[in-house]
């Protein structure tokens, strides 16, 4: 019960700092944007207990089921955020990931209170690493995305001259392009692990590492995408523009395929 | 007041004296010691930036001061007099003292609002100190005038403003490369524009300039004056791959950078950010450039635009800022008429009166049974006790006020007596 409590109260919090967010960008004001990033850390803090709690009582490991799974890739976001928060100066970049955990817990929410005990397929560490791995990864992802649209919005605001207070307030072209990369190495670098947990697990309960089944290549087809985005950066040498463009090219083709795959194929990797 | 400032600055002097004057304060020897020795000055401070030399001097009386500052200044400047006396602004009392607040409040400055200019003054005052050069005045003086640029900076808008067109750039390479510390600057032409953007540059923490230039002993002259590194002209392009900003102001009548050039280098420099500053007429970068992804190119219209978009912001601050600087001044003004000796005398007069009369009213019973005369010889007594108690004092305080300053025995009066 104290779980679900601690949860609606983060949710609310969070809700709270993305209008907090969005005001800011709208009188322009880094004063409020520091209000809103002290409002996320308190929402983190509060939405980290509600994991303690509901691990404590109901024993089971965060980030297994639907709800947890969604609330978790809020919790990685947030906490991801204000850890690269302290390392550059890009407070407004919140205005853009508060709106996403927000979604993300709203979704969460539906599930709320629903199936606590896991399936017996999926009761072990090795799912534990798995899905946080995986889910981990791919927030990070997502946290590349917004830093790339917040890029490109910058960009496109010096390249064309745009005077005014927004270029001001928006962070710089390199600290978001710092941003992106860092996320995008260590998400790559998560997904891989969820991914190899994944399919040792999977050798466990279905017999063998593969087996076709829409999300497996979904996440592969992600991963795929992934490391080619992030060997054009490392080797080719992409960087700031064309990395941020396609980075979030990346992220609304894969969100499109999730759609697309939930309208029209059958999963067996579904525990919901 | 008896108080003169005696100075030149950027707004009056042309650029080749302005470079005298920066060699002339980069000497960095403290001119205060021989100031004080000058013939009636009483106190001093000497305040010199790179954009102004300033001296500001409380003297024993107005005859010969300005003469005696002047024929200071066109020593130490070693220059002819008739150059010098076209760039010498002098300000005398009040004027002084507003002059001296607004330049301390960074409205004088070359980029209004600029920080740099508080601390330049602070340092002035704490050389004078040390020197032994002020004294009640002007130690009065300096601290109402932190206390007014304190107010400007606090209670206007004028610090956060983009102010001038290499403080735009500054901003915007901000915008680009987050803090500009460890940056490589090239710049292309050695004018004075580029100069005064690299100079901006460089406060920001830039790592290292190079500098190109037609004439290359300019180059040389100027990459001394930064630090920095003289490269040859028509080798700037082999340098390109390891700058970060570029500034060019030759007077090329066609362009010396080319789109295919920018591409070329951004290929090499594994599309690292460059931003281009063009401050030449006709200008030096083809526009194509700036077309280029990770490549930004603003040119001295775009900048100028830059700092137009808040000007309308920039007048009504600058004049919320004068406002705050005569209310200052005023507030100075009535602590220094306090301090004169002849409002003293009067009010020393006056306290002593009242007392006296006071202190008859309290008799008034025993002093009404005493017929006509004998009240009158009682009232006669005491004031001829009261006017030889007060003599001495009073002549003494004009006296003081005649010889010398006469501030420090003005102000002991005035707390003995609860003035």
């Amino acid at each position: 019960m104290t779980g679900i409590v601690l949860f609606k109260t983060a949710l609310t919090v969070y809700l709270v700092c993305a209008v907090v967010y969005a005001a800011s960008l709208w009188v322009r004001r880094v004063l409020t944007a520091r209000v809103a990033t002290w409002l996320m850390l308190v929402a983190l803090v509060i939405h980290t207990f509600s994991f303690a709690s509901r691990w404590y009582t109901n024993g089971v490991s965060p980030a297994v089921g639907l709800h947890d799974a969604l609330s978790f890739f809020a919790w990685v976001m947030a906490a991801a955020y204000l850890a690269l928060q302290l390392k550059t100066k890009t407070r407004i970049l919140g205005a853009f990931v508060s709106p996403v955990i927000c979604l993300m817990m709203v979704v969460a929410s539906v599930e709320l209170g629903g199936a606590v005990g896991a399936p017996a397929a999926l009761q072990g560490s090795l799912v534990m690493f798995h899905v946080i791995f995986s889910v981990t990864g791919e927030a990070l992802f997502a946290l590349a995305s917004c830093a790339g649209l917040m890029y490109l919005i910058q960009d496109g605001l010096i390249k064309r001259k745009k005077e005014g207070g927004l270029i001001r307030l928006l962070p710089s072209l390199r600290d978001l392009d710092r941003i992106n990369n860092i996320c995008l190495s260590w998400g790559f670098t998560l997904l891989t692990f969820g991914i190899l947990a994944g399919s040792g697990w999977a050798r466990i309960v279905w017999g063998s590492h593969w087996q076709w089944d829409p999300k497996q290549v979904w996440t592969l087809l992600a991963w795929g995408l992934y490391a080619l985005l992030l060997h054009q950066r490392l080797v080719v040498g992409w960087q700031g523009r064309k990395a941020a463009l396609w980075s979030l090219i990346v992220l609304v083709f894969l969100i499109a395929l999730l759609i697309f795959r939930k309208l029209f194929f059958q999963t067996i990797h579904s525990f919901v | 007041m008896r108080l003169f400032l005696i100075g030149m600055s950027h707004k009056t002097a042309p650029i080749e004296m302005r470079e005298r004057l920066q060699l002339f304060c980069s000497e960095g020897n403290q001119p205060l010691t021989e100031l004080m020795r000058l013939d009636g000055i009483q106190e001093a401070l000497y305040l010199a930036t790179c954009n102004r030399v300033e001296i500001i001097a409380r003297a024993e009386d107005d005859g010969q001061a300005v003469d005696v500052l002047k024929s200071f200044i066109f020593r130490r400047g070693n220059l002819s007099i008739a150059e010098m006396e076209k760039c010498l602004y002098i300000h005398r009392d009040l004027e002084a003292v507003r002059h001296l607040f607004r330049v301390t409040s960074s409205l004088d400055s070359m980029v209004m609002g600029e920080p740099q200019i508080l601390g330049q003054m602070k340092e002035a005052y704490r050389m004078a100190i040390e020197n032994h050069a002020t004294g009640v005045f002007l130690n009065r003086l300096s601290h109402h005038a932190f206390q007014a640029a304190k107010r400007v900076r606090t209670e206007t808008g004028i610090a956060g403003n983009a102010v001038s067109v290499s403080y735009a750039a500054v901003e915007l390479a901000k915008k680009i490369f987050g803090d500009l510390k460890g940056k490589t600057i090239l710049l292309i032409g050695a004018g004075e524009m580029s100069e005064l953007a690299a100079r901006h540059l460089l406060r920001q923490g830039v790592g290292k300039i190079l500098i190109a230039n037609r004439t290359y002993a300019r180059a040389e002259t100027m990459a001394a004056e930064f630090q920095g590194a003289p490269v040859a002209f028509d080798r700037f392009g082999e340098v390109l791959p390891e700058v970060d900003i570029v500034i060019t102001s030759t007077g090329a009548p066609g362009y010396i950078l080319t789109a295919e050039m920018v591409t070329a280098v951004l290929r090499r420099r594994r599309n690292r950010l460059l931003f281009l500053i063009d401050i030449a007429v006709p200008r030096d970068i083809e526009p194509a450039a700036g077309e280029i992804d990770n490549v930004y190119l603003y040119n001295i219209d775009h900048l100028q635009g830059v700092v137009d978009a808040n000007k309308e912001g920039r007048r009504t601050e600058a004049m919320k800022a004068e406002a705050i600087i005569a209310e200052e001044v005023e507030a100075f003004e009535q602590w220094f008429n306090a301090l004169e000796v002849v409002p003293t005398i009067v009010a020393l007069r006056e306290k002593v009166e009242g007392i006296v009369k006071g202190e008859l009213e309290k008799s008034a019973s025993w002093l009404g049974k005493l017929d006509e005369e004998q009240r009158n010889r009682v009232e006669i007594l005491t004031t001829s006790i009261m006017n030889k108690i007060l003599h001495e004092p009073m002549t003494g305080l004009k006296e003081e006020s005649r010889e010398k300053d006469a501030l420090p025995i003005v102000a002991v009066v005035r707390r003995l007596f609860k003035l």
